[in-house]
């Protein structure tokens, strides 16, 4: 099978798949309105303060697995609806960032600093005009890297990897991850080490279900998604409420603006903000292919690399922070260039590097048939790899979603300035209520919620001592995989204890995950995400 | 041989029409819930949720699907062990979870607190291995063993870990035995050549097919149906043989009327053609094999006394 | 010599004992095969490794924590804190237990002698729990925040409860609102 062929029935899976409904004769697939559909909605929520794309496709999945069911058809529907959710929200959280100097989502935080100024001066809509084209961009760059590079990076892993330095590349990411999410080396290796904890509670290879206490409800082990939802969701919600609960006093003014003269982005505009737009697309691209590193980070270090070219080439003009649309455009090109990049790990690896690509591993765990890693992109020689077309429908649903991006996108931005109204402190308890629901309908026992709950309240005392979730998710995740890999690279070496480094690719492996982890603790970092 | 397969199909499917003659006007006293042994997604849980929507179409009944996996069966059997046994709940595992994993796990419980319902389809369990590799037979495998390179077998389950080692014994070489979870790991992990050969219970098929694999032996009592000349594993000299089938069980102690009903009502879903589940089995699984009432529970309790032979003889 | 915040050594101190309790308490009682064991002739990794090696995970940590200087985005854990907590986790408690038992509760009581089993999925038996426990748990957290009981809050809480019964159960045979999975 050639890789052309392959493209074509990826295009097709999305394209050609069952229909949702037909006009005129002609049946509309259900998969590009369920992507449609995805995007307009995750624009709606990054604009929405306390909700934010991975909420929503944490919330969402459980109706789409419903709707769809656990069949291979419906991988590219549900994923294409998540991955909608994924780009929109990356747009949509400049909105209210522009508009009312509260970033929807958090990697808008730098928008703030040119986008509200500008809309001070009148000029609100221009400002969300840049934001987006510069968004578009960026996602669309990194998409193309994404499609181009995770193919190469699998079919490498799989042809010089074997099971022992596949063990020292999962102990490698893990290292990493606990090293540079947050800002101590220390808190990332506990997170990390709890999520381990708990994924291997109840699993293992004897029959004897261990670390369950003697309890039969713990034998079946956590289920994924109270452990995930829990951390990531439940927990955020937790501290929101009680920051609400102490802030309840506090006046609240209903935001406004006004907008005075020229509202165009001209050609003139497009030539300034361009080197801006490349430049940090690159950056967040580079930034997003390493797990872990989010894109609050790739959003700073864009801002900065951009203020600081422009305060040497054009010393005269507004500089950055004080309503620059070279600012926003560095900005929103680096926060947005991250999501397709991060991708790359998933789909060639199988490891997660934030919170979005966390529920796309869900998902397609939820739904089986397609497992994210090196195997995917195994080109077959006489019959056709179910799940490398799964791969290329994917790629076909980022490039259509980009698609949408381009032509409504802008459009849409515009309208969802309101959502800044929806009170928190009503949005909060629905979404409590709406994730504990999810997650029964998903499991049918109460011991989920409960578990959901335990894992809540340690996302929420994470929270409070400044430990990010992250590691503790990514470990859950990974951590099966590790301990798997690892029994079988020592069984298959015929029990050699030091397989780990008796093999070169494993053993500089090996050596990079305690450098990573030396060197980080000798360096203070900026507070990533 | 499908003529063979479709014969004992319909003699085994007319002992459960005759036992369902009384228990016709047997109706669930609710809704009916199905646990699924197995991971979301793969062939064992499209196959239970097929069956499933047949049975809804047919009779009417309400089945609500859930997963309950893990440990090779033993978490839904400790599940499915104190729930009603009116027909409510019923379980869908592999007859290994009642024989091997029971015995080995020695959980204080054994079939008999356990009520078999029926037998789906059984397993086209072969000793698989990239074509590339250059192996025609398992002669060729002993004779790479020999020749001094370390082979590595790929394995879903305890049992069938046990069995590689007593492969490997009869022929008097050392295989490293990697286990994995689920037969598309195996496969996957074959070719990526992370594994030199391995277990698969029917999934090859495709690519025995289409020349990518091939089936060195039959781990099973019979050959193969797909290849009919590679050997048995008796003709390997192994006692043993992995020899299984899905089977829905419920709780003991099940009302007779109940169990009869539930199977009578399998049984047609799946041997009836032009139902979903009896396609899938059939494409799947290479047709229907149903086995009930009291035949079954014998066979379950069979399974789980010779457990202990091949747990015995695989420590030694 | 330490620079750190109390918070964080206390942290720190509580996961270094804490991994200490897992890999010499908890993993060996716990588990069935050890860190490494022999079966057919083969030394494989036992059920014991893996959590042993996240108890030193967290163990590492915890010392790199203690040694590390204070910084801005240390957070701080105050009474107050473990105080919201509590209440928090009291209203959670209040509100699944009416989800779990108002719907057995209402079947018992008007029922005519069906078991609550046979009626979960059949409306409205089927959604009472998760109608009052939905309602109870959004209007007391809204309540909470706005420091006073509202008509307004509850009938937030009964909008949203009827809403997702209706994006739930009306939609889909299969899927179960708490709690008629458990029953």
């Amino acid at each position: 099978m050639e890789v052309w062929t392959y493209i074509q029935l990826g295009i097709a899976a999305v394209f050609q798949g069952p229909d949702l409904f037909a006009i005129a004769g002609f049946g509309v697939p259900v998969t590009p309105i369920m992507v449609l559909l995805g995007f307009l909605l995750g624009i709606a929520v990054g604009a929405t303060p306390g909700l934010a794309g991975p909420m929503a496709m944490a919330i969402s999945l459980p109706i789409l697995i419903s709707i769809f069911g656990f069949s291979p058809d419906a991988l590219l529907p549900v994923m294409g609806f998540l991955i909608g959710i994924m780009k929109g929200a990356t747009i949509g959280g400049a909105v209210p960032a522009i508009l009312f100097n509260t970033p929807g989502t958090p990697d808008a935080y730098m928008t703030t600093l040119d986008g509200y100024p500008m809309t001070q001066a009148g000029k609100a809509r221009k400002a969300l005009k840049i934001a987006h084209v510069s968004s578009a961009s960026g996602d669309t760059f990194s998409d193309i890297v994404l499609i181009l590079c995770a193919p190469f990076l699998a079919v490498l892993v799989e042809s010089y990897l074997d099971l022992p330095e596949k063990t020292a590349l999962l102990i490698l990411s893990l290292a990493f991850i606990a090293s540079v999410i947050g800002n101590s080396v220390g808190k990332g290796l506990i997170s990390m080490g709890l999520g381990l904890l708990a994924v291997y509670i109840g699993t293992g290879e004897d029959f004897y279900p261990r670390l369950t206490l003697g309890s039969q409800t713990l034998a079946q082990g956590f289920p994924i998604a109270t452990a995930i939802l829990g951390v990531l969701i439940i927990g955020e919600v937790f501290k929101s409420i009680e920051d609400l609960w102490h802030d309840h006093r506090r006046a609240q003014k209903r935001p406004s603006y006004t907008e005075v003269g020229d509202q165009h982005v001209h050609r003139a505009d497009l030539r300034r903000i361009a080197p801006y737009i490349a430049r940090s697309a690159v950056i967040g691209t580079a930034i997003g292919a390493l797990p872990g590193v989010g894109s609050t980070l790739a959003a700073t270090l864009g801002f900065t690399t951009g203020s600081r070219r422009h305060a040497t080439k054009s010393p005269d003009a507004t500089q950055f922070g004080h309503g620059a649309p070279e600012g926003i455009a560095s900005t929103e090109a680096a926060n947005s260039s991250v999501s397709g990049a991060n991708l790359i790990p998933v789909l060639s690896l199988g490891i997660p590097g934030n919170a979005a690509a966390v529920f796309l591993i869900l998902a397609a765990d939820s739904i089986g048939g397609f497992n994210p890693g090196p195997s995917v992109f195994k080109f077959t020689s006489g019959s056709i790899n179910p799940e490398l077309v799964m791969a290329f429908g994917l790629f076909t649903i980022m490039m259509l979603a980009n698609l949408f991006n381009w032509t409504i996108g802008g459009g849409f931005m515009r309208v969802v300035g309101y959502m800044i109204h929806i009170p928190k402190h009503i949005l909060l308890p629905v979404v409590l209520l709406l994730t504990f629901t999810a997650i029964y309908v998903q499991e049918a026992r109460m011991s989920a919620i409960w578990f959901a709950v335990g894992f809540g309240v340690l996302g929420y005392l994470m929270r409070r001592l400044g430990m990010s979730p992250l590691p503790f998710v990514i470990a859950f995740i990974l951590g099966g995989k590790l301990e798997e890999t690892a029994r079988q690279a020592f069984a298959a070496t015929g029990g050699d204890a030091w397989f780990l480094f008796t093999n070169p690719i494993a053993a500089v492996f090996m050596a990079l995950a305690v450098t990573v982890i030396v060197f980080s603790t000798r360096t203070r970092k900026e507070p990533a995400q | 041989m499908k003529l063979a397969l479709k014969t004992v199909a319909a003699a085994a499917f007319s002992v459960v029409l005759a036992a369902s003659a009384q228990a016709d006007d047997w109706t669930p006293p609710g809704p009916i819930k199905l646990m699924i042994a197995f991971a979301a997604g793969g062939g064992a849980d499209t196959q239970a949720r097929l069956i499933a929507e047949d049975l809804e179409a047919a009779t009417g009944w309400e089945f609500i699907p859930e997963q309950v996996t893990g440990k090779g069966g033993m978490n839904l059997a400790m599940a499915i062990k104190d729930m009603p046994n009116d027909g409510s709940v019923i379980g869908m595992v592999v007859t290994e979870t009642l024989g091997y994993n029971m015995r080995a796990a020695d959980a204080g419980v054994s079939p008999s607190d356990f009520t078999g319902i029926a037998t789906t389809a059984g397993f086209q369990m072969g000793v698989v291995s990239l074509s590339s590799k250059g192996w025609n037979s398992f002669e060729d495998v002993v004779a790479a063993a020999q020749a001094g390179e370390e082979l590595r077998f790929g394995v879903m389950s305890p049992r069938l870990a046990d069995l590689a080692y007593l492969l490997g014994k009869a022929q008097g070489v050392d295989f490293n035995i990697v286990s994995v979870k689920g037969g598309r790991a195996v496969m996957n992990g074959v070719n990526a050549g992370d594994m030199d050969l391995g277990f698969m219970a029917g999934i090859q098929g495709k690519g025995v097919a289409a020349g990518d694999l091939v089936n060195l032996a039959s781990a099973l009592s019979e050959p193969l149906r797909q290849s009919p000349d590679a050997p048995t594993f008796a003709d390997l000299g192994v006692e043993f043989n992995s020899d299984g089938a899905f089977v829905f069980v419920g709780p003991g102690g099940m009302d007779p009327e109940a169990r009869d009903a539930l199977a009578a009502a399998i049984g047609t879903a799946i041997s009836t053609e032009g139902t979903k589940s009896n396609a899938m089995i059939t494409k799947a699984f290479g047709g229907p094999f149903i086995q009930t009432g009291d035949a079954l529970q014998q066979r379950l309790q069979a399974e789980y006394d010779e457990a202990g032979a091949l747990l015995q003889a695989a420590s030694e | 010599m330490f620079t750190g915040s109390t918070t964080n050594r206390a942290l720190a101190i509580f996961a270094i004992a804490a991994a200490l309790l897992i890999a010499i308490g908890w993993v060996p009682l716990d588990t069935d095969t050890g860190i490494v064991e022999k079966v057919r002739r083969q030394v494989t990794i036992g059920d014991a490794l893996a959590p042993t090696l996240a108890s030193i995970f967290i163990g590492v940590g915890g010392l790199l924590l203690f040694f590390q200087g204070a910084s801005p985005a240390d957070g701080r854990l105050r009474l107050a804190n473990l105080r919201y907590l509590a209440l928090l986790i009291g209203l959670l408690l209040l509100s699944f237990a009416i989800m779990r038992w108002a719907g057995p509760a209402a079947v018992a009581l008007f029922g005519a002698g069906e078991s609550y089993a046979a009626l979960r999925t059949t409306a409205p038996w089927n959604v009472i729990g998760y109608f009052l426990g939905g309602t109870i748990l959004i209007a007391s957290l809204i309540a909470m925040i706005e420091g006073r009981p509202s008509f307004r809050a509850f009938a937030i809480g009964v909008v949203a409860s009827s809403l997702l019964i209706l994006l739930y159960d009306l939609p889909f045979d299969d899927l179960l609102l708490p709690p008629n999975g458990d029953v």
